[in-house]
């Protein structure tokens, strides 16, 4: 078997947190190489430059990987799971197909154990996060404005807000009624050219990737800087195994490169940045004498503890157009009014609503999140013109809370291109995140006819709602109860760090990929505090 | 191997197709506009060919029911009756032939143009949004922080 060159770090992902790691190190003069088995996505490749766009998000562009079924993908055994894992193989990981709405953690969300009684307390807070937060806001660029009174002062943002439009300004207007917190969601895509990049030209399908660069997926923020800082990125390049040397510390991997040869690429430390699915699932298939049940895997908790945020989606129909396919897909309002815990809602913990914009002409016809197909026949185009361009969408984000049955393991059978085991899902909703969703869908009722509805559909579970994997390997100060440590080791192999959303202790109610970030460059620090 | 049988029912997908999605106000009916995404999607895809060929099966097999001599021999009431029936007996394979027609017909540039919209890329050119006067945002930070403090 070929082996590379030994490394200083070896970055396992090149997405939202991979990127974020490599690049902090490298400006350290930390030597790192990063394998990741997707390829750079050419700006030319999106589906933007073609009448036919719209098509593409169900077939080569689908968020799941098993519809899209490229060759960088691997298959995932969902069977057992209510919620379809989303996610995507490439330079810039699944910010290539996010849709780039960026609020971060609150500070109760750190302390879920000791001011709610329920789940568990992470072991760092919101202070120790807040400079990495802001950190990594100037990377990616956001747009939005502060003074937002859902959390403790901001750092400015780095461009004026995601315009609201004719949709944005109809349902704040319903907020403003019921009196209820809202505000223009922080977004990470920018308003005005900022730092190399092009401002948006709301275009609308972020969620088929950014083809001028006004989305910060991470391929256009943290690589191009990590790549002149020295980091090595290698594409192409599937993982297969952590492996141990004598010390028992990791020692490297085992990979497939390009043209599907086995290599090593050894390494002093590896950082595992694979997401909350790729991550257990390689550390489950790295099992060896000392570690029969899979790497850093004493505590048994690896795969376990998965949380996805469960979605509900409520979908009011207004009386006249709104523009809703103008601007970006993902982003106008966020609303926290039900965040925090209020135990006569009959539930603990809380969730967000996300609005975001309307429907394109296909997910008109076809029901979009809600999935109530159009009529067909003789009534077919009056039903459609009474809901295209009259819809506004309010996704409800509930807080999963950490549950050891929800898990990814290993599936017995079923295997990748390659032959590495793919993973398996096993996922239930809790009967608290049903209470949950079921408050939040009356209140975007409330909402939506505040603000004109003349109906409201709801999705009381979005089933392919699984775009954030989180807690499968999870922070904590005791090897019985978790992974890692507050500062990423793995309690079992202390080289061995992971900064993806595995990390996540509790999984708030808002969108993780800020706080996602955020932890991995808080990692990051602290390899290059303990090396110096 | 899938594609065979859709070609050659070529006319009776575009009656389907376009009792549909029949002609209203200044739109087309939905035969001429997404018959050739719906048999692009059939040679694509096996999977997707064998249940559209099923569903087409299930519409000649419930008009020769009716003791009709054909689907094209059926008032358009008629033609929509056999679709309710195949819909309730052949849900998948109908859901697919729906979507599929939905898909092709909706993704026409004749069909975006009588939308309303731009039938070019949405990009280079983008969306241009008037800008409207933010709400007011002092009223919502009025009310006070909504955090806890931790």
């Amino acid at each position: 078997m070929a082996t590379n060159d030994r490394a200083d770090v070896l970055v396992i992902g090149a997405g939202a947190s991979g990127a974020a790691v490599a690049w902090r190190l490298a400006g350290a003069g930390i030597g790192v190489v990063c394998l990741e088995q997707g390829d750079w996505v050419d700006a030319r490749a999106y589906p933007h430059w073609r009448a036919d766009w719209e098509l593409h998000r169900h077939t080569d562009w689908s968020a799941e990987p098993n519809v899209r079924r490229l060759p960088q993908d691997y298959p995932v055994n969902e069977q057992a799971s209510a919620i379809s894992p989303l996610m995507y193989n490439a330079v810039g990981g699944s910010t290539i197909h996010w849709s780039a709405h960026f609020p971060r953690f609150r500070p109760s969300d750190f302390r879920v154990r000791t001011l709610d009684g329920v789940a568990d307390d992470w072991p760092i807070d919101y202070a120790t996060l807040e400079p990495y937060f802001d950190l990594n806001d100037r990377m990616m660029g956001v747009a939005g404005i502060t003074g937002d009174p859902a959390y403790p002062p901001k750092s400015p943002r780095q461009t004026p807000p995601i315009p609201l439009d004719t949709l944005g300004v109809t349902i704040a207007g319903g907020f403003e009624r019921l009196g209820w917190h809202w505000w223009p969601s922080d977004s990470a895509i920018l308003t005005r050219d900022y730092d190399g990049r092009r401002a948006c030209v709301n275009c609308g399908p972020c969620d088929l990737g950014c083809p001028i660069g006004a989305k910060a997926s991470t391929d256009v923020t943290y690589w191009p800087k990590a790549l002149a800082a020295g980091a090595r990125l290698v594409t192409r390049a599937r993982v297969r195994e952590i492996t141990l040397g004598p010390d028992g510390l990791a020692d490297g991997v085992v990979y497939y490169d390009q043209a599907g040869r086995e290599r090593a690429q050894k390494a002093r430390a590896v950082v595992l940045a694979a997401n909350g699915i790729g991550t257990p699932r390689l550390l489950l298939n790295s099992r060896s004498a000392r570690f029969p049940d899979g790497l850093a895997n004493r505590s048994g908790l690896v795969g376990r503890n998965l949380m996805f945020h469960p979605y509900a989606m409520a979908r009011g129909v207004f009386d006249r157009p709104l523009g809703g396919h103008r601007g970006p897909i993902g982003c106008s309002i966020i609303s926290q009014e039900f965040y925090e815990t209020d135990l006569s809602r009959g539930f603990v913990r809380g969730y967000s609503f996300q609005v975001a914009r309307g429907l394109s002409p296909i997910a008109s016809a076809n029901g979009g999140s809600i999935g109530d197909r159009v009529p067909w026949g003789r009534q077919h185009r009056r039903a459609y013109a009474e809901r295209f361009d009259r819809t506004i969408n309010v996704a409800i984000i509930g807080e999963d809370l950490p549950e050891p049955e929800n898990r990814v393991d290993l599936d017995p059978a079923l295997t990748d291109a390659h032959g590495i085991p793919a993973p398996r899902v096993s996922y239930t909703l809790s009967e608290n995140s049903r209470r949950m969703l079921d408050h939040g869908m009356a209140r975007a009722r409330e909402v939506l006819a505040a603000a004109g509805a003349r109906e409201v559909a709801f999705n009381p579970l979005l089933r392919a709602g699984g775009w954030h994997l989180m807690g499968t390997a999870r922070m904590g100060h005791d090897p019985a109860a978790s992974v890692i440590d507050a500062e990423g080791r793995c309690h079992d192999v202390p080289n061995l760090y992971i900064v993806d959303g595995s990390a996540i202790v509790t999984c708030a109610g808002v969108n993780p990929t800020s706080t996602i970030q955020a932890v991995a460059l808080h990692i990051a620090d602290g390899m290059i505090r303990r090396r110096s | 191997m899938t594609r065979g049988p859709l070609v050659a029912k070529r006319d009776l997908l575009t009656l389907v197709l376009d009792t549909l999605v029949p002609a209203a106000e200044e739109f087309p009916e939905s035969g001429a506009l997404a018959l050739d995404h719906v048999l692009a999607m059939a040679a694509a895809s096996a999977e997707v060919g064998l249940l559209l060929s099923r569903a087409l099966e299930a519409i000649e097999e419930a008009t020769q029911a009716d003791g009709a001599r054909g689907f094209a021999g059926l008032s358009a009431g008629q033609r929509e009756d056999v679709l309710r029936r195949v819909e309730r007996s052949h849900p998948e394979p109908f859901e697919a032939l729906v979507r599929h027609a939905y898909d092709g017909f909706y993704s026409h540039p004749a069909t975006i143009t009588r939308l309303g919209l731009e039938p070019e890329p949405v990009q280079p050119r983008g969306h241009r949004i008037e800008s409207a006067a933010l709400p007011d945002l002092t009223r919502v930070a009025a009310r006070g922080p909504i955090y806890r403090r931790a």
